[in-house]
């Protein structure tokens, strides 16, 4: 690949000349070439060309430049390049003086005679020999040139060094390197770190932290009491360890992973066996497994050594992280349609693991970054050179189907399907001969009509076959979903190599129509050394295995500093690099970028151990701070960027609805086999179940989640607290604060359920009203209610109750039913209140 | 029933679940905890302007995708007669590629005679009233970082958009109803809704929309979605009002004493507080506004309800008619779907039939009705398209010139104001950044873009930054 230097200042003509001439004298051509050049070459070039073709032209057309000898090899924004010395098929502008290509005649209002043609012919087969060495100068309008030294000084580009903490006024305030760097910016800005938070709260913060569920009161008062010094780091390795500490972690990553089971887009075609990859994704982190090889098994899984089948299966489930994307299975060209799944490939991997948004430069150039347009059809040709199995079957709507990938019967998958009888297959497998048999009966018989028959019959005749063989396809898709003897067939989607790999054009604009050059399978140039090998060798395949390789390597700038913030942003509720998914040009810069070295060092340092990373933020004191209001700090830095408190955070939803149920001990903590998608099936029923809201409007007592993602389909809990848009990587959920949050609290019946529970737990709870209490603030806020509370809730005691029994009429059943609708209501108002959703 | 079953002492003494023991202890205090239910109503009331206004209301119809101008409302001879060649040289980062005249003809249209296209039959009809804007330019050919400026003025940074800023400026007319609204904002755009460090009282509340129950992609898709578009859980099956209003006192409350362990100062806490009592308020406004089912079958052909292509949209013209009634300061309806880089002629065409009848419906119903004079009425997308095709049909992005209008609400109709070159690639007389966009808008509600700001971080912050120049020369 060409590294090319630019200049941005438009040089003055006469500096240009000057430069020239000089640049003649050292230019170490042979003195025949040189000759040749100036005679014949450079003067047709200034009279016929640089009208339009040089940086000194009021407007560059086609974005070429032909006054320095790099523009000219270059060539312009066709992608082709101008002229390859020695070989005049490859030499574009030669091409388009001959007026051969009808698109392409230049100079455009009268061809140059023959003797001048013969001439560049000559000068290209001896070389091309130019003197001209100036620099490509970026002419107003012309093509971007992008220059990949000066792109590589982006901070981000840079690999991360491990700094030395800085020092600091109060050394004595910092339990760990982590709050040197931090304090170091806060006495520079003139701040002062807030107290630390007090026992109860911390806990709080670090149950949800870690598990997305409050602390237990037994948890908090263990916690309270344990005076030990090794108690925080005690408290936080115990939900480390936790099951429920795989699930919160989980959720996380999906956000980036952009996981749904659904396409979106305009059919919303259900991807039934999705949850595998949620369910490898919770197994990843309860693991604990290095961040690197998650990241090569989502890329490359199905390349990776393993050492039993089931590793093998886990392996390739994990590449279902490049088939789960959403999809336009409408399309009815399908090679848009593939170039438009590796487009959403490029888009997802480089945004979750690189930071880069590389899927801008399908068009053209990254506008804002040093990636090229080859750089993308690079990356592009690995993921075409791959098959991406994302299942689905053929119907009216869906012109894009591909298969699964089987997993093997004995690598101890689970299955989200129950073992059907033989019988019960016998069946299945006769209604899809019947559905088959009227499938073709109906194409028959519109074959038997006649002429005119048929062209009245018109639209009716196609839906008539289509449907019946749609409903042929739908049966089938139930067949394949089982083995001979009932046993469900466990399914994944992902990818596997192709036999051979192929090697994309460029696509101009974008366009499939519009085949430039072919580019090599190969990485991205500006996060490559100079002169480090790009291109995939023949003896790599398709090349994912290099790419994952690469991605998740020491040698990436990117990638352990993009999870080192991911994982401070959830922590500390803002990012270092506040917008986490872009680390380009178009991203914030960080706000502490020797801390944010500092732990992407110590993260590989420490074997790419996630839960080691945590940890090690948990335990400092920034961690711990309280997050209290300060008033002079509040002055100069609302929005805490030097973190001198904790950030009062809005817990996201799945952990809301989560502590919702677990209040009233309903919260089923087992995972789901599967997922209701999976039962769902593919089919119409399937789809008309989603319409119907049957799979997102149940209530459901499962961990959120375990809870069916189809895209545009959210459940509705999920959606009112802020769920991201599950078609688009999102390292940073938005929080708002609406009424209509209100009005779920208020009125929703999951709500009230919710509540009902709770206040059946708190009658049951043993002791008095007082301890009764009591319980219900340790099992809601781990704490105590104060005086203040106490008045509050006793005032609501002397109204409420009363009103329920006034309007309910009497008796001792309505006595006790508005006792219970009055200790239901309390129950509701502790999680409709402020502090059930925000962490301090 | 006038007798009450039971007395209060009882429940105080007698219950065995509930926590009557603190009742007593509250008897002596009783009035002095109760939540304040006023004061949340504060930061919504109504203010006055820094001058004049114009307008009262704002509708914005948002064009999400960036429709094409020179297809619509950028009248382009030139491009017709020079279609298929390739594009000028001031497009030459643009390459090899062709213009291509629109394939749809304009026609001169009202006493004004303003070019409109043929997309646009029925909005043609009202060119005297419509004020188009010609010369729009934004900084970013990117859909998402445009989007964010076009509500926020800023590519980058979550800031407060231009309906919080207009609430925060002027307040609500009817407290009991949210005074900015979103209908069908996209699923990822929180940030051109939100408030950002406005206080969270003035941020959008948003109706239907991707993943909503009854909004979004899907419902759209399968038709009759929009129907079900209401805010949802509006009604409450269990308590009455005044139960209701006791159990938001309680939560009201706690609140308050959890922002006072804090340090007093919570604007998290605080927007809760607030979210309560305008969602309480709404409970009793939400359906009557939206209730459509009493509006008459004349009005509801105006809008083009109940025909297909222009149900979904036309319900929510109205619907934003009959929230500017109640008093609503700012509304805005999203209409997505305008990127058309390939199948432009088909899909152009469905998106500009699925929303004309019901522009011209609204504008006719907010004449009729005497609101047209007070109410904004602004169209358009994040950008605009190049002049040149994208494949053989279709057009990419163009962030250097597009069009926009806006009628009613103080405006001059019938005229053109600014102009893109000859094709239609930028603008080049009396150019509209949306810096200048968002300060014209103000400057209609009686705001002044370099006075209503708001200190945070120790700075005051304006939607405009330190741009934005009023096109006085629109005003009527």
């Amino acid at each position: 690949m060409k590294t090319l230097t630019f200049s941005l200042l438009l040089l003055a003509p006469v500096a240009l000349r000057a430069a020239d001439a000089a640049e003649t004298a050292h230019a170490g051509l042979a003195p025949d070439q040189l000759q040749f050049f100036e005679k014949n070459i450079r003067p047709v070039l200034v009279q016929s060309c640089y009208k339009c073709h040089s940086s000194e032209s009021a407007k560059v057309k086609g974005g070429l430049t032909l006054d320095t000898k790099q523009a000219t090899l270059l060539g312009g924004e066709s992608g082709h390049p101008g002229v390859t010395p020695g070989n005049i098929a490859k030499s574009s502008v030669y091409e388009a003086m001959t007026w051969k290509n009808e698109d392409m005649q230049m100079p455009p209002k009268q061809k140059l005679p023959d003797d001048v043609l013969a001439n560049f012919k000559k000068w290209i087969e001896m070389g091309a020999p130019d003197p001209r060495e100036g620099k490509v100068v970026n002419a107003s309008g012309g093509k971007r040139v992008i220059d990949m030294e000066a792109g590589r000084k982006h901070w981000a580009f840079q690999k991360p060094v491990k700094h030395q903490a800085p020092a600091v006024k109060t050394p004595d305030w910092a339990k760990t390197e982590i709050d040197r760097f931090v304090l170091a910016g806060i006495e520079a800005n003139g701040l002062h770190p807030m107290r630390d938070a007090d026992r109860p709260t911390l806990i709080r913060r670090i149950a949800f932290d870690l598990t997305g569920l409050p602390p237990t009161p037994d948890e908090v008062k263990a916690f309270v009491a344990d005076q030990s010094p090794e108690a925080v780091k005690r408290v936080i390795d115990m939900y480390l360890d936790s099951a429920r500490y795989g699930e919160r972690w989980a959720r996380h990553w999906l956000d980036v992973a952009r996981y749904a089971e659904s396409s979106g887009k305009e059919v919303n075609i259900l991807y039934p066996h999705a949850w595998r990859y949620r369910d490898y994704v919770i197994e990843s982190f309860k693991k604990d497994k290095p961040y690197d090889q998650f990241l090569k098994e989502q890329i490359a899984g199905d390349l990776l050594k393993f050492d039993s089948k089931r590793d093998q299966a886990n392996k390739i489930v994990a590449t279902g992280f490049l088939a789960i994307g959403s999809k336009g299975h409408n399309n009815r060209d399908r090679r848009q349609f593939s170039m438009d799944v590796v487009d959403e490939q490029i888009d997802a991997v480089s945004q979750s693991m690189l930071g880069l948004t590389l899927a801008c430069a399908r068009c053209h150039d990254h506008k804002f970054d040093p990636v090229t347009q080859r750089d993308y059809y690079a990356l592009a040709g690995i993921f075409l050179s791959s098959e991406t199995l994302f299942g689905t079957y053929e119907q009216l709507q869906n012109n894009n189907t591909a298969g699964l990938i089987e997993l093997d019967r004995t690598a101890g998958q689970i299955a989200a399907l129950a073992k059907i009888s033989k019988a019960e297959v016998a069946e299945l497998n006769g209604d899809y001969e019947k559905a088959k048999t009227a499938a073709a009966e109906a194409q028959r018989e519109i074959f038997a009509m006649r002429q005119q028959d048929r062209a009245k019959a018109g639209a009716a005749n196609f839906l008539r076959v289509r449907g019946a063989r749609d409903r042929a396809e739908e049966v089938k898709a139930d067949v394949d979903l089982f083995y001979e003897d009932g046993t469900p067939r466990t399914l994944a989607m992902g990818v596997l190599e192709r036999a051979t790999p192929v090697n994309t054009p460029i696509l101009i604009r974008g366009d499939i129509k519009q085949p430039g050059d072919v580019v090599p399978r190969g990485l991205v140039e500006v996060l490559c050394a100079k002169g480090e090998p790009l291109h995939i060798s023949p003896e790599s395949g398709s090349g994912r295995l290099d790419l994952a390789c690469w991605i998740a390597s020491k040698d990436n700038p990117l990638t352990a500093r993009v999870m080192a913030n991911r994982v401070w942003l959830k922590l500390m509720g803002g990012g270092i690099v506040p917008t986490p998914d872009n680390f380009g040009a178009m991203g914030q810069k960080p706000s502490h970028p020797e801390l944010l070295d500092y732990l992407a060092v110590t993260f590989m340092e420490n074997g790419w151990s996630v839960k080691k990373l945590i940890r090690e933020i948990m335990l400092s004191r920034a961690y711990q701070m309280g997050s209290h209001y300060d008033a002079a700090n509040y002055a100069v830095d609302p929005e805490n960027k030097w973190h001198w408190r904790m950030n009062q955070r809005r817990l996201e939803a799945e952990a809301i609805r989560d502590a919702m149920l677990a209040m009233g001990g309903t919260l089923n903590l087992y995972p789901v086999d599967g997922s209701p998608v999976a039962r769902a099936g593919e089919g119409r029923q399937g789809l008309i179940a989603v319409f119907r809201g049957e799979l997102t409007g149940k209530p459901s007592t499962y961990r959120s989640i375990y809870l069916p993602i189809i895209r545009d389909q959210i459940p509705e809990m999920l959606s009112v607290f802020d769920y991201p848009d599950a078609s688009l990587v999102n390292g940073d959920r938005d929080t708002t604060n609406v009424p209509s949050q209100s009005l779920y609290l208020m009125n929703n019946p999951q709500s009230q359920r919710a509540a009902d529970a709770f206040a059946a737990r708190i009658s049951k709870h043993p002791g008095n009203s007082a301890e009764r209490l009591s319980y219900a603030y340790e099992l809601a806020f781990g704490r105590e209610p104060t005086n203040l509370e106490k008045a509050a809730i006793g005032n609501f005691w002397m109204r409420f109750p009363q009103m329920v029994a006034k309007s309910s009429g009497g008796g001792k059943d309505a006595r006790e039913q508005a006792e219970f609708a009055a200790l239901s209501a309390f129950c509701q108002s502790l999680i409709a209140s402020a502090e059930f959703r925000y962490l301090n | 029933m006038n007798t009450t079953p039971f007395s209060r002492r009882e429940f105080l003494k007698t219950g065995s679940n509930g926590f009557g023991y603190l009742a007593f202890a509250a008897l002596a205090q009783q009035q002095a905890l109760r939540a304040d239910a006023q004061a949340a109503t504060g930061p919504l009331a109504a203010k006055a302007p820094h001058f004049a206004a114009r307008a009262k209301h704002v509708i914005f119809l948002c064009m999400q995708g960036a429709p094409s101008h020179v297809d619509t409302f950028d009248y382009k001879p030139k491009l017709m007669a020079d279609s298929g060649k390739a594009a000028p040289s001031a497009a030459g980062r643009y390459g090899t590629a062709k213009l291509m005249a629109s394939p749809w003809k304009f026609k001169r249209q009202g006493k004004s005679g303003l070019y409109i296209s043929e997309l646009f039959p029925n909005l043609g009809k009202h060119a005297d009233e419509l004020c188009i804007l010609n010369s729009m330019s934004t900084d970013l050919p990117a859909h998402p970082q445009a989007f964010s400026q076009l509500h926020t003025g800023t590519t980058q940074f979550v800031r407060p958009s231009l309906g919080s800023w207009a609430l925060y400026g002027l307040g609500t007319l009817n407290e009991n109803l949210p005074g900015f609204i979103t209908v069908n904002p996209p699923g990822n755009a929180t940030r051109t809704y939100g408030s950002a460090f406005l206080p969270a009282i003035y941020q959008g509340t948003k109706i239907g929309g991707n993943g909503f129950p009854g909004g979004g992609a899907f419902a759209r898709r399968f038709g009759g979605g929009v129907e079900q578009a209401t805010v949802a859980n509006i009604k409450n099956d269990r308590y009455t009002t005044q139960e209701q209003r006791a159990q938001l006192d309680l939560v009201q409350a706690l609140n308050k004493s959890r922002m006072q362990q804090d340090g007093g100062v919570s604007p998290e806490v605080e927007g809760v507080i607030e979210a309560y009592e305008l969602a309480f308020r709404m409970q009793a406004e939400v359906p009557k506004v939206m209730d459509l089912s009493k509006e008459t079958a004349a009005t509801k052909a105006l809008y083009g309800i109940d025909v297909q292509e222009t149900d979904a949209f036309g319900r929510q013209c109205l619907m934003a008619r009959k929230f500017v009634e109640a008093g609503v300061r700012f509304i805005e309806i999203t209409n997505g779907n305008w990127d058309q880089h390939f199948n432009l002629k088909a899909a152009l065409e469905r998106n500009t039939g699925a929303i004309d009848t019901p522009i011209a419906g609204l504008l006719t119903d907010l004449r009729q009705r005497g609101l047209l004079k007070d109410t904004l009425v602004v169209w358009g997308g994040e950008f605009g398209r190049t002049p040149h095709s994208q494949g053989d049909d279709g057009r990419d992005h163009n962030n250097k010139g597009f069009s926009m209008w806006m009628a009613g609400g103080g405006v001059k109709g019938g005229m053109n104001y600014g102009m893109t070159d000859d094709y239609g690639y930028e603008a080049v007389q009396n150019k509209m950044h949306i810096h200048d966009w968002h300060a014209t808008v103000l400057a209609l509600l009686g705001l002044d873009h370099e006075r209503l700001t708001f200190r945070y971080a120790g700075r005051d912050f304006r939607l405009t930054d330190v741009y934005g120049n009023v096109a006085k020369e629109i005003m009527a």
